[in-house]
């Protein structure tokens, strides 16, 4: 029996996230791009919330996101 | 001060907690690494001391003066010489653990026990397979400056005792001159993949460190979101 979950597939964790723009607006960024970021700059979209995370251009939760 | 200046400062403040923690978790487990790798060669340092002084006694125990016979001078190089190229870095490791001065003092001494077990073995090519051991094991630090420090060590050493004692480091009175060249070489070229498999070690424990400070951003997140009442009760479980 299959069940589908709408967590993503948890073994990929993600490949795209889109985050506030500086002059407004969202910017996208492969998962290389996020990664590479300061992390002051990623723990603080995390902590506010304003990271959105894609698999396979589905959107998915950051908790499963950050699995992988 | 308004809810959303308040709300920001809460953010900053929480964010500069959480990257502190990980530098703090990233410096913890490299002293962790420095500080085992420097117990690891105080023992060995000790350990190749001994062995030495074995060598020197089985190889080449006695000397003669034309009928007196003697202590042979490998037996004395491998006690005081041994004794010193041991001391400083044993020390540093006991007292000073973690710190770059031990892990350089440790990797010159090392490279100095490749020398003096050369010279114990009459300058055997297979005694030079200690100065590759050696370079592994420095690699233990994953902290590649160490392994540029026992290279250049191994690489003057050789340049010097080439030119002024050659049957000590090559088995033979004229080697080519520039024989110590090659031996560089191979070194140059075993420490080059030391070198990135330390960098990479380095990238991992960073990353490591970053995956930590993420989850913990995600936890406060959720935190926030979270209700009174289930602030409440995760409080009573002590969650937070």
């Amino acid at each position: 029996m299959t069940v589908e979950t709408s967590i993503g597939d948890a073994r990929k964790g993600y490949d795209r996230v889109e985050v506030p723009a500086p002059g407004g607006g969202t910017r996208s960024l492969t998962r290389k791009q996020f990664e590479t970021l300061p992390l002051r700059e990623r723990v603080g979209f995390l902590i506010e919330g304003t990271a959105q995370f894609f698999l396979e251009g589905r959107p998915i939760l950051a908790s499963d996101a950050m699995r992988v | 001060m308004s809810v959303a200046r308040k709300a920001l400062e809460m953010t900053r403040a929480a964010t500069e907690a959480i990257v502190q923690r990980a530098e703090t978790r990233y410096e913890a487990h490299r002293q962790e690494i420095f500080r085992s790798a420097d117990r690891m060669f105080a023992g060995l340092m000790i350990g190749q001391w001994i062995f030495a002084i074995g060598i020197a006694l089985v190889f080449s125990p006695y000397a003669w003066q034309g009928k007196v016979k003697t202590v042979h001078m490998h037996v004395w190089v491998a006690l005081v010489l041994g004794a010193v190229i041991t001391s400083l870095p044993v020390a540093l490791a006991w007292l000073r653990p973690g710190e770059p001065l031990t892990r350089h003092s440790i990797a010159v001494g090392q490279m100095l026990w490749s020398a003096l077990l050369i010279h114990l073995t009459g300058g055997r090519i297979e005694t030079h397979f200690h100065v590759f051991g050696s370079l592994a094991l420095l690699a233990f630090y994953r902290d590649w400056p160490v392994l540029v420090t026992g290279t250049v060590v191994v690489a003057t050493e050789h340049l010097l005792r080439g030119i002024l004692w050659p049957e000590s480091v090559y088995g033979i009175p004229n080697p080519e001159w520039w024989r110590f060249l090659e031996h560089a070489f191979w070194v140059v070229f075993c420490i080059s993949f030391l070198i990135l498999s330390c960098r990479r070690s380095q990238t991992d424990m960073r990353v490591m460190a970053e995956r930590g400070a993420e989850l913990e951003a995600l936890s406060e997140n959720q935190w926030r979101n979270s209700s009174v009442v289930e602030r409440a009760a995760a409080d009573t479980r002590g969650d937070r």
